[in-house]
């Protein structure tokens, strides 16, 4: 087992940073095109779907926030951090350094957004008048778990994607679907109680979604037993796409 | 004395087709029993050679001849298919050229992060900067991207960076080659410096005045094979020979 000292952790803020400073060049257009972007897909959610589903959905607007949120920073760190074995390739081939801090790096880097995001949630839903409750200040632990799961994916991702290029072009797919399966623009009872039902409660960003916004929409916290479900289960991945990565983190540097 | 790197029988093949492989030749593979027809060569084979703790080796031979491959090898890059390397000490690894350095940062953030891989914190980097900088010359180049540095340039500070890296072995590729005269001077003073210490180098260069001056053996490689390793002084006469009756 390999033990990460000091040494690592200073590695890994300038792996952070560096990334940080690729993805939006450290330029304010680049970090304001970031939020753009889901902010678009907002409006042409909120013009087709508010008619009907803003119906039976309370603070719909608060509502399709939270679930883009999620899903944009999950689509966007999980296909980023696959690529930066590659992208990074002058690092992975010709440096001597455990390169799982390249995956951890982009995710963080691309976190940050993603706090920033949310922050942002909760600031337009104390607009909108939602009545904020206590139960707010939980939203840390939401966050945990959400950079956990896509942790995992990330570092199962950027490993095969060294050997396996075209799981790119599956993974698009895959992040297609993802939206769909997703209670992003509708609630759990648009899917009625069939096989519908069954993926979309699968699927871990449909309870990550909840918890935000049980905490910020409805002000009360989120099923404690489920979120320790969650959490043993997403350590148990994390544990197991470390061991995948390590086996073939030695044949990095003649593939990338 | 203790050795700071052995090889033992260490042999390093490399697939001649690097197509790409999808998910379907995967399968195919896996599920077809196909093997990849594949034809591959011996970057590295059969190399036995013995670093003593503070010993300052050469490693000379023509373009291709496996000295990277070597170096990659030792530091743990690559994987041999044959043979073992056994390493004592922490290893740190630099070459010339700006391999190794990220190409859309600017010359400050690849100090921090070339820094950084190397163990170095940023407290340390932030005070040896401007004379990294100053060593390597590029007070005017800090804020620009390092691709747009000339390979001079690059090579310059990423040696300057790896004089201040604090490890027992140090594997040095190409990393003096590309600098004028100048650089050429500073490296000697440097190394110079440094022929009583009991760090541990390995250069893979083309220099051959160099590695006369300061290496006290050297291993001579040609298409793979190890052609000699030894005293610099009989190494580099019988590479010299060859290379007459080769030409």
């Amino acid at each position: 087992m390999r033990l990460y000292s000091r040494k690592h952790l200073n590695l890994l803020r300038e792996i952070t940073l560096s990334q940080f400073k690729l993805k939006d060049q450290s330029t304010m257009f680049g970090f304001v095109w970031s939020f753009l972007n889901p902010l678009l897909m907002l409006t042409v959610l909120f013009i087709f779907f508010s008619a009907r589903m803003g119906e039976a959905i309370e603070h719909y607007t608060v509502y399709l926030l939270v679930g883009i949120v999620h899903y944009t920073h999950f689509s966007n760190s999980t296909t980023g951090s696959m690529h930066v074995l590659l992208s990074m390739r002058h690092l992975t081939g010709n440096t001597v350094f455990p390169k799982e801090l390249l995956v951890v790096g982009s995710v963080l880097a691309s976190s940050i957004e993603f706090v920033i995001s949310l922050v942002l949630v909760v600031m337009i839903a104390l607009l909108s008048g939602v009545e904020l409750t206590r139960f707010v200040v939980m939203l840390p632990l939401v966050i945990a778990l959400q950079v956990m799961l896509v942790l995992w994916a990330s570092l199962l991702l950027s490993c095969l994607y060294v050997f396996v290029r075209d799981i790119n072009h599956i993974y698009q797919v895959f992040l297609r679907i993802l939206f769909f399966v997703t209670p992003i623009f509708y609630d759990l009872p648009f899917v009625g109680q069939g096989i519908a039902e069954r993926v979309v409660l699968l699927n871990p960003m449909t309870h990550l979604m909840g918890f935000s916004r049980s905490l910020v929409i409805g002000g009360r916290p989120f099923s404690g037993g489920l979120f320790l479900f969650l959490l043993l289960a997403n350590t148990s991945l994390l544990v197991v796409s470390i061991v995948v990565f390590r086996r073939l983190e030695p044949m990095f540097a003649e593939h990338v | 004395m203790a050795y700071a790197v052995t090889t033992t029988n260490l042999c390093k093949r490399f697939s001649l087709q690097r197509e790409r492989t999808t998910l379907f030749r995967v399968l195919q593979n896996r599920l077809l029993g196909r093997a990849r027809g594949s034809s591959s060569f011996y970057a590295l084979r059969d190399i036995s050679i013995t670093v003593q703790q503070g010993e300052k080796i050469g490693v000379i031979g023509d373009n291709g001849s496996g000295k990277t491959t070597l170096l990659k090898c030792i530091a743990g890059l690559h994987v041999p298919n044959e043979g073992q390397v056994l390493v004592n000490g922490s290893i740190g690894l630099s070459s010339g050229f700006g391999i190794g350095m990220v190409p859309e940062l600017t010359a400050r953030e690849n100090v921090f992060l070339y820094g950084a891989v190397y163990g170095m914190d940023r407290r340390e980097i932030q005070e040896a900067f401007s004379e990294i900088i100053d060593w390597a010359e590029l007070q005017d180049f800090v804020a620009a991207p390092l691709k747009t540095l000339s390979s001079g340039m690059k090579t310059r500070l990423a040696f300057s960076v790896a004089r201040h890296v604090d490890t027992d072995i140090l594997l040095l590729d190409e990393a003096l080659t590309a600098g004028d005269r100048r650089f050429k001077q500073k490296c000697q003073d440097y190394f110079a410096a440094l022929r009583q210490s009991s760090k541990t180098f390995l250069v893979a260069t083309h220099d051959l005045d160099f590695v006369e001056t300061f290496c006290a053996k050297t291993l001579w490689l040609h298409r793979g094979q190890q052609m000699a390793f030894g005293e610099t002084q009989d190494v580099l006469q019988r590479y010299t020979e060859f290379e007459v009756i080769a030409s």
